[in-house]
C-alpha cells in the first residue's frame, strides 16, 4: 500500500509547533506593546472645541499653570477654567475673534463648553494632584511640557507602573517647591541636584504611599 | 478542617452549648443551625447549578462574539470636562462643601453639618459645636438624605390624579385665601404635624389673625406630649421637664426608652453615658446606676443595671408605690403615702424592690433621677414631677424648661368640627392621617366628608390619594426654615440644592395663606430671627456658618408645688393596675425602629437596618414574651421551643428567614394579623407591636411590607392598650432576621464585669477568654500591656518577625540608607477602641456608614439568604446565667448584651493570607485594605475570617434593582434610569461603587484618612510635619455615635485619645487567641448592681460572666476562682 503521507509530512509537526511559537511570541509581543497605556494613551490628542494654545499663553504671555488651574493645589482635582476667567482678558482682547465664539457664548448663556477630557485616570483610582504639587513634585512629570503644546496631547502613560516607578524613587521627582510650576526648569548640575532631591526626600519625610489604599478606596 | 468552635478545646463531653446565644433556634442547637453556622454563605454560593460543557461553550462563543464586535470600538469613549460659566464662591471643584441646618422634628431639631459634593448632599453629620449632642444623631437622621432622593416622592403636584403646574398651586391657595377672607375662616381648617420652627409659629400667629375662626390643629402619629400636659397641669404653664443624665449618679426609668426613642434622647443618651465611662479603676465607683421598669425589651433596658418587668400599663400604679415609698423616707405627708397605696392596691410587686431602689435614690439626693416614659398617662408623670422634687432633682437633674406660648386644636377636636359639617376646606400640612389618625377616629370617611381637601405631602400616600389637590413637599435639605432643639436652641434649617422636583416649602404655603406681602422663604427666616432673637442679616450669615445660636435655650423656671396639688389631680383619675392575664393581654404600640410612625417606611436603608434588639428586618412581628409563647402552645421547655411556632423538629430557621407562625390579635373586635416573635425580657402579659408597617400607598421600598396596627390606637389609648386576645392561625410567615448570622458561639466574646469586681481586681477583663491562660502566644512578651502589643506587634521570642508596617519599604534606596533611615518618620497607624460600657446599640453608625461607604441594599429576599451587606453590625446576646437552664428553657429576663463589630483590621490577618491574587493585603498605616479591581470573588477570606466581617457582592446591588437580581445582565440597569441615577446622586464620590463578585468590609473610612493625609501633607509643604493632629480624623461611625463609644486615632502616638483609651485594663480583644492582633479592641463591660436590691444575688455578677465561668473545666493559673 502506497504512503498516504508524503515524507515531507515528517516536517508538519515540527513546522506546527514553529508556527505556533511565533504566533505566540508574537501575539504575546503585540498585547505588550498596544495593549498597554503606552500606546493606547501617548499621543492622544483630540480636538477641543475650543483652539486653546497653552503655548501661546504661558511660553510667549507668561501665564502661570495657576492662572487658570487655580485649585490645582488645593484639590484633588485640576479644575479647567470657567470662562469667566477667559473672559478675564478676552473681553479686552480679541473680544470677536470668531474662535471665541464658543466661550463668550457659554459665558453669556450658562451651558459649559464641553471640553474634551485628555487624561482619564480609570475609576478605581483616587490621584490628587494638591499633594503632589504641594509637595515639590511639577506638572510636567506627568503632562509633559503642555506649554509648548499649541494642542494638548498625552504625553505619559499614566499607568499603575508609571506611578510606582515615581513612588519607588521619590527623589528622581521632586525639584525646589518654587519651581514647581515652571516647566521649563532643568537642574544647573544635575549631579548636585541628585543630592540636593535625596536630602529633600529625607528632610521633608517624603515616603510616597506604595500600599493599595493610596490611591485606590 | 474540623472547625472547633468550643470554649474548652479538651472535653466534648462537657456542657457545650453556647453561654451567648443570638437566636433562640441557635440556642436550641438544632442540627440544621449547626451546619448552616459552619458555613459562611450558605445558598447557592458554591454549587453552580446546570453548567455543563454545552452551556459554557454557548456562554463562551456568545462572549467571544461580543469580544469581537468591542474591538472596533475599542478606541476610548470620548469625556468631556464641562467647567462652569462663572464659578460660584466657595467652590472649588472636587473639595466637599458643608452646610449647616438641622433635621426637623416635633420636639427637636437636631443640628447637623451635611457634606455635599458638587452640590449634591451626600452625607450627614451631627454639628459637633453643639455641646448637649456633641454631633451625634440617630439612624433616622442618617437615613433621612436617602428620602431626598428617593425616586417615589412626589414631583409635581396633582389634581386627582392630574398633574398640575406650580402657578396652579399658587392660585388654588389664593382662591382659598380669597374665600375665606370674607368668612374670617369660618369653615378652614388645617391639619398640621406639630413643629418647633418659631418662623412657622410666627406665620400661623399671622395665619390665626386674619382667619380669626379657622381651626388650626396638630397631630402626631406618636403623641409624645405628657410630661408637657402634666407640667402643665400641675405648674399651669408651659413647661418642659428636662433631664441632665450627666450628672445624675442614680436614675430610674418607668417605661422610658430615653436613649433612643424619647425626645431629646440624643443629649440624654450622651448625658448617661458621660456617668458610665469607665477610665480608671476609680472610675467604678463612681458610676452611675440605672434602674429601668418596662414592659418592652428597649434599648434602656438593656443598658439597666436593675430591669423590671412591669407592663406599661401597670406602672403608673407602680409610680404611686415609688412616690409613696419616697413620701414615707423624706418625712412627707403620710396622707398622701397611704391615699396612693390605697389606690395603687392591687398590683403585686416585690415591695423590697422599690424599697431599696428608694433609698439609694435617696442616698444620692440631687444626683438622682426619675424618668417616665412620654406615652404613661398625665398621672404617672405628675407623680414622677413630686418624685423629683421630693428627690432634690429639680435645678440639679432636671429643669423645668419655658415653652414659647403656642395653642393648637387636637385631631379629636377637628374631628368632631367636620362631623358636625363645620368644615369646608381642610388643608392638610405633612402626616398622614387616613393612614396614622387613631382608628376610633375614622378619618378616611371623615376626610371625605369635607368638600375640598388640600394635602401638601412628600409622598402620594393614603391620604392623597384621598384628597382633592395633592401639593408636592420639599425635602428639608431644599427648603428655608428654623427650630429649635429639645433645650430650645435656635437652629436654622437651610436648603443646600435647589428642590429637584417642583417642590413648595411649608413656609411658602403657610406665608401665601397668610397672604403676607412676600414670600421668599428666607427672607421669612431672616424676619422671625430679626424680630424674636434681635440678630441682624450679619448675624444671621453667623447662624448659618454656626448651625445654631448659643444662649437661645428655653429659660429654666422654679417651681412650686406640693402634695396638696398632686393629691388633687391624682383624685379624679384611676391609677389602678390593669388586671392582665393570658386572655387580657396589654398591647404597647410602639413607634417602629424602621419606619418610625411609618414615614421612613420608604426608606430602603431603615428597611434593611437590623432592629436593635429584634434583629428583624423588611418586617415588624407581634413579639409575645416566652410566658405567652407557652400559653399558646409552643412548647418552651425540654428543648422543644419554638421560635415563630414551628416546633424543633420541623425546620424553622432557614439561615436568615425565620419561619414564624402567623397569629391574630384582637381587642374589642378589631383584629390585626401578623408573624409572632417571641421575644425574651417581655413583661409577660404584654404583646408589643410597632406602628408604621402595612402601608397601602406606599413607594416600590415599602410596598408589601409588615402589617398595619394603626387600626388598634384609639384616641384615648395611643400607646397601650389592654384586653387583648391573640390566637395563632394555622399560616407561616418568613420574616428576615439576621440575628443569627455570623454567629460566634458564646465564650469570652464580650465580657461583662461588675463595678464592685472592677474595684476589687480591674483585670478581670484580661483574666477571661482562652487566651488569659495560652502563655504561648505572646510568649516572652506577655506581660506587655495590650495597647503596647497592639503597637508593637511583639514577637513573644518567635522565630516569626512580624513584619513592622511602618517599616520603608525596602525598595525606595533613599530610605535604604541607614543615615537617612534614622531621620525617617513612620506612616500614622490607625486603631479604634469601642467602650461596650456605652454603646447602646442605637444603630446610628450603621446606618451612617452605609451613607459614607455605599453601601447597597440588598432587599428582604437576599437577607433571608444571609447576604446583608452591613459593614459594622450590631451583635445582640441574650443571657440567663445558667448554660444549663439556657439550654432547656427560655429566659423571661435574660441580660442583653450589645457589640458593635466591623472588621477590627487584624494585624495577623486571617483573611490575608488566603487571597489568592493579593486583593486583601496591609499597607503602611496598618490597615486591612481591600484592592477590589483584585478581587476575583473567591470568597476564601470570608470564610477565613473569624469574626465574620466580610462582605460579598452576589449580585450587582447597585445596578440592579432587587427583584432582577437573578436576570443578571438582562435585567435593566439601574444606572440607566431616571430613578437609579436620582439614588445615584447620593453616593459618596469618593469611595468606589463595588460591583458583583466583589469583596468589600470596613476600611476604616480609607477615603477620609487618605484625604486627611493629603491636607496635612498639603499644609507641611517642605518640612516633614506630616502626621495629621489627633483628633482631626474622624471616622463615620465614631461622628454618628451619641456616646462617643468609638474613639479612632494613631495607636502609635501614646497621647492620641485612642491610645489613652486603650490604654484601660478593660480592654481586650475578640477572639485574642488566635493571634490576630486586632487594631480594633474593645472595652469590657461593667454593669453596677445594687447590693441592698432583692434581685443581687443573681446579677451580682453579669449573666455573660457567671455563664463564661460555668464552662470552664476548672480554674487554670488560679486566675478565675476568685471571683466566684
Amino acid at each position: 500500500m502506497a504512503n498516504l503521507f508524503p515524507k515531507r509530512s515528517n516536517a508538519v509537526p515540527l513546522k506546527l509547533i514553529i508556527a505556533l511559537l511565533i504566533l505566540g511570541v508574537s501575539a504575546v509581543a503585540a498585547v505588550t506593546y498596544y495593549f498597554t497605556p503606552k500606546y493606547t494613551r501617548v499621543g492622544y490628542m483630540p480636538t477641543q472645541p475650543v483652539p486653546y494654545d497653552h503655548y501661546l499663553h504661558v511660553e510667549q504671555l507668561g501665564l502661570d499653570c495657576r492662572f487658570c488651574h487655580s485649585y490645582v493645589d488645593q484639590s484633588a482635582h485640576a479644575n479647567v477654567p470657567d470662562a469667566a476667567t477667559c473672559m478675564n482678558c478676552h473681553s479686552q482682547v480679541k473680544s470677536d475673534s470668531p474662535l471665541l465664539a464658543e466661550v463668550r457664548s457659554s459665558y453669556e448663556s450658562g451651558e459649559a463648553i464641553e471640553w474634551v477630557r485628555v487624561h482619564k485616570m480609570p475609576d478605581h483610582v483616587f490621584f490628587d494632584h494638591s499633594v503632589h504639587v504641594n509637595r515639590g513634585v511639577s506638572c510636567v512629570e506627568c503632562h509633559g511640557n503642555v506649554n509648548e503644546m499649541v494642542e494638548v496631547w498625552h504625553d505619559q502613560p499614566l499607568s499603575m507602573a508609571f506611578c510606582l516607578d515615581c513612588h519607588r524613587a521619590p527623589e528622581t521627582g521632586i525639584r525646589p517647591m518654587d519651581q514647581v510650576y515652571n516647566l521649563n526648569w532643568t537642574p544647573e548640575n544635575a549631579a548636585e541636584h541628585a543630592k540636593w532631591a535625596e536630602e529633600a526626600v529625607v528632610n521633608w519625610n517624603v515616603n510616597p504611599p506604595q500600599s493599595c489604599s493610596g490611591c485606590h478606596r | 478542617m474540623k472547625t472547633d468552635l468550643k470554649q474548652s478545646p479538651t472535653e466534648d463531653n462537657l456542657p457545650s452549648g453556647p453561654a451567648y446565644w443570638r437566636s433562640l433556634d441557635e440556642w436550641a442547637e438544632k442540627p440544621e443551625f449547626k451546619n448552616w453556622l459552619h458555613r459562611e454563605f450558605p445558598q447557592g454560593a458554591s454549587e453552580s447549578e446546570g453548567v455543563n460543557r454545552r452551556n459554557f461553550f454557548k456562554i463562551m462563543a456568545a462572549s467571544f462574539a461580543v469580544a469581537g464586535l468591542g474591538a472596533a470600538g475599542c478606541r476610548r469613549p470620548e469625556h468631556y470636562i464641562l467647567p462652569y460659566h462663572k464659578q460660584p464662591e466657595g467652590t472649588i471643584p472636587g473639595n466637599p462643601v458643608f452646610f449647616s441646618t438641622s433635621f426637623p422634628g416635633a420636639k427637636d431639631n437636631l443640628p447637623l453639618v451635611v457634606e455635599t459634593h458638587g452640590h449634591r448632599p451626600t452625607h450627614i453629620e451631627g454639628n459637633r459645636d453643639y455641646a448637649p449632642y456633641g454631633g451625634s444623631i440617630s439612624a433616622f437622621v442618617s437615613a433621612s438624605i436617602l428620602n431626598l432622593y428617593d425616586p417615589d416622592r412626589m414631583a409635581a403636584s396633582y389634581r386627582g390624579s392630574r398633574r398640575i403646574s406650580r402657578e396652579r398651586v399658587r392660585d388654588l391657595i389664593n382662591e382659598l385665601v380669597d374665600t375665606f377672607g370674607a368668612t374670617g375662616g369660618q369653615g378652614l381648617a388645617i391639619l398640621a404635624e406639630p413643629s418647633t420652627s418659631p418662623t412657622r409659629a410666627r406665620l400661623v400667629r399671622q395665619l390665626k389673625e386674619k382667619f380669626p375662626r379657622m381651626i388650626w390643629a396638630e397631630y402626631s402619629a406618636v403623641d409624645q406630649d405628657n410630661p408637657e400636659r402634666a407640667a402643665e397641669e400641675v405648674f399651669g404653664a408651659r413647661l418642659r421637664p428636662h433631664y441632665s443624665l450627666a450628672k445624675a449618679k442614680r436614675v430610674l426609668s418607668l417605661d422610658a426608652d430615653f436613649v433612643s426613642s424619647e425626645p431629646g434622647s440624643n443629649a440624654m443618651a450622651r448625658g448617661f453615658a458621660q456617668g458610665r465611662k469607665v477610665r480608671n479603676q476609680a472610675d467604678a465607683g463612681q458610676m452611675s446606676r440605672l434602674y429601668s421598669v418596662e414592659s418592652n425589651m428597649t434599648l434602656t433596658g438593656s443598658m439597666a443595671d436593675h430591669r423590671l418587668r412591669l407592663s406599661s400599663s401597670q406602672i403608673t400604679a407602680f409610680t404611686a408605690l415609688v412616690a409613696a415609698k419616697v413620701i414615707e423616707a423624706t418625712g412627707g405627708d403620710a396622707a398622701l403615702a397611704r391615699f396612693l397605696r390605697d389606690r395603687a392596691s392591687g398590683l403585686s410587686i416585690d415591695q423590697t424592690w422599690i424599697d431599696a431602689c428608694v433609698e439609694d435614690l435617696l442616698e444620692h439626693r440631687g444626683q438622682s433621677l426619675v424618668i417616665a416614659g412620654s406615652h404613661l398617662p398625665k398621672e404617672a408623670h405628675v407623680l414622677s414631677l413630686f418624685i423629683n422634687r421630693l428627690l432634690g432633682a429639680e435645678g440639679q437633674t432636671v429643669r423645668y424648661l419655658e415653652l414659647p406660648d403656642h395653642s393648637a386644636a387636637s385631631i379629636t377636636e377637628l374631628a368632631s368640627a367636620i362631623d358636625s359639617g363645620r368644615v369646608e376646606s381642610l388643608v392638610i400640612l405633612g402626616g398622614n392621617p387616613v393612614y396614622n389618625a387613631p382608628a376610633d377616629l375614622n378619618w378616611k370617611q371623615l376626610q371625605k366628608q369635607v368638600s375640598q381637601v388640600i394635602r401638601y405631602g412628600y409622598y402620594f400616600d393614603e391620604t392623597s390619594i384621598d384628597a382633592h389637590y395633592s401639593i408636592a413637599a420639599t425635602h428639608y435639605l431644599e427648603s428655608w426654615s428654623d427650630g429649635r432643639t429639645f433645650e430650645g436652641a435656635y437652629v436654622p434649617v437651610q436648603p443646600m440644592i435647589l428642590p429637584l422636583f417642583e417642590g413648595f416649602q411649608e413656609i411658602e404655603i403657610l406665608s401665601r395663606l397668610a397672604d403676607s406681602d412676600k414670600h421668599d422663604t428666607y427672607d421669612h427666616v431672616l424676619e422671625t430671627f430679626r424680630s424674636e432673637f434681635g440678630g441682624s442679616e450679619a448675624g444671621f450669615k453667623k447662624l448659618l456658618s454656626e448651625g445654631f445660636l448659643a444662649g437661645s435655650e428655653y429659660p429654666p423656671r422654679s417651681v412650686e408645688f406640693g402634695a396638696g396639688r398632686v393629691r388633687s389631680l391624682l383624685s379624679r383619675s384611676s391609677i389602678a393596675a390593669a388586671e392582665l392575664n393570658a386572655n387580657a393581654l396589654e398591647v404597647r404600640l410602639v413607634p417602629d425602629s424602621h419606619s418610625g410612625d411609618g414615614s421612613f417606611n420608604n426608606n430602603g436603608w431603615m428597611q434593611e437596618c437590623p432592629d436593635p434588639v429584634t434583629k428583624l428586618t423588611w418586617d415588624n412581628a407581634i413579639m409575645i414574651s416566652p410566658a405567652m409563647a407557652k400559653h399558646l402552645g409552643f412548647d418552651t421547655k425540654s428543648g422543644e421551643f419554638l421560635i415563630g411556632g414551628i416546633a424543633k423538629t420541623s425546620s424553622n430557621f432557614h439561615r436568615g428567614s425565620e419561619i414564624s407562625r402567623v397569629a391574630e390579635l384582637t381587642i374589642d373586635g378589631v383584629t390585626v394579623t401578623g408573624p409572632i416573635h417571641i421575644q425574651p425580657g417581655l413583661a409577660d402579659w404584654t404583646v408589643v407591636v410597632s406602628l408604621g408597617y402595612g402601608r397601602r400607598n406606599v413607594g416600590r421600598v415599602g410596598k408589601g411590607t409588615g402589617f398595619d396596627v394603626y387600626p388598634l390606637v384609639k384616641s384615648d389609648a395611643r400607646a397601650v392598650r389592654t384586653g387583648g386576645r391573640l390566637s395563632l392561625t394555622n399560616r407561616e410567615f418568613k420574616l428576615a432576621n439576621t440575628q443569627a448570622h455570623w454567629s460566634i458561639e458564646g465564650r469570652a466574646i464580650l465580657r461583662e464585669g461588675s463595678a464592685s469586681q472592677h474595684l476589687e481586681d480591674s483585670e478581670w477583663a484580661q483574666k477571661m477568654g482562652m487566651e488569659s491562660h495560652s502563655p504561648p502566644i505572646y510568649g516572652t512578651d506577655k506581660d506587655m500591656p495590650l495597647h503596647e502589643k497592639v503597637l508593637k506587634t511583639p514577637r513573644g521570642g518567635s522565630a516569626f518577625d512580624h513584619p513592622d508596617f511602618a517599616d520603608p519599604a525596602p525598595n525606595v534606596r533613599v530610605w535604604n540608607d541607614p543615615e537617612n533611615r534614622k531621620k525617617f518618620i513612620p506612616d500614622q497607624q490607625w486603631g479604634m477602641s469601642i467602650d461596650l460600657n456605652t454603646c447602646i446599640g442605637c444603630n446610628a453608625c450603621v446606618v451612617a456608614c452605609q451613607s459614607e461607604n455605599n453601601i447597597p441594599i440588598v432587599g428582604k429576599e437576599q437577607i433571608m439568604r444571609g447576604r446583608e451587606m452591613h459593614w459594622i453590625r450590631l451583635d445582640r446576646y441574650y443571657s440567663s446565667g445558667d448554660v444549663e437552664s439556657n439550654r432547656n428553657e427560655i429566659p423571661s429576663d435574660p441580660q442583653v448584651s450589645l457589640m458593635p463589630v466591623g472588621c477590627l483590621h487584624c494585624e495577623r490577618a486571617p483573611c490575608e493570607q488566603v487571597c489568592p491574587v493579593n486583593a486583601t493585603v496591609h499597607d503602611s498605616q496598618g490597615l486591612n485594605v481591600m484592592a477590589y479591581n483584585r478581587c476575583v470573588g473567591t470568597r476564601y477570606c470570608a470564610n477565613n475570617c473569624p469574626y465574620k466581617v466580610r462582605r460579598f457582592n452576589f449580585f450587582d446591588y447597585n445596578k440592579r434593582s432587587s427583584d432582577e437580581f437573578y436576570k443578571g445582565p438582562l435585567g435593566e440597569n439601574l444606572y440607566k434610569t431616571e430613578g437609579g441615577q436620582l439614588v445615584s446622586m447620593q453616593r459618596n464620590p469618593n469611595v468606589t461603587v463595588r460591583m458583583r463578585g466583589v469583596m468589600e468590609k470596613c476600611t476604616y473610612c480609607v477615603q477620609r484618612i487618605q484625604q486627611a493625609r493629603i491636607a496635612q501633607k498639603v499644609k507641611a509643604k517642605d518640612s516633614n510635619d506630616i502626621h495629621i493632629p489627633d483628633g482631626v480624623l474622624r471616622v463615620a461611625c465614631q461622628n454618628a455615635c451619641p456616646t462617643e463609644a468609638i474613639v479612632f486615632g494613631d495607636v502609635s502616638n501614646p497621647e492620641s485619645a485612642v491610645s489613652k483609651s486603650k490604654d484601660n485594663d478593660r480592654d481586650y480583644s475578640l477572639l485574642g487567641y488566635l493571634n490576630t492582633r486586632p487594631r480594633t479592641t474593645y472595652l469590657a463591660r461593667v454593669r453596677n448592681p445594687n447590693p441592698q436590691m432583692p434581685d443581687y444575688e443573681r446579677i451580682r455578677y453579669p449573666h455573660t460572666q457567671r455563664e463564661y465561668k460555668s464552662v470552664q473545666p476548672q480554674p487554670i493559673n488560679g486566675g478565675h476562682s476568685a471571683h466566684h
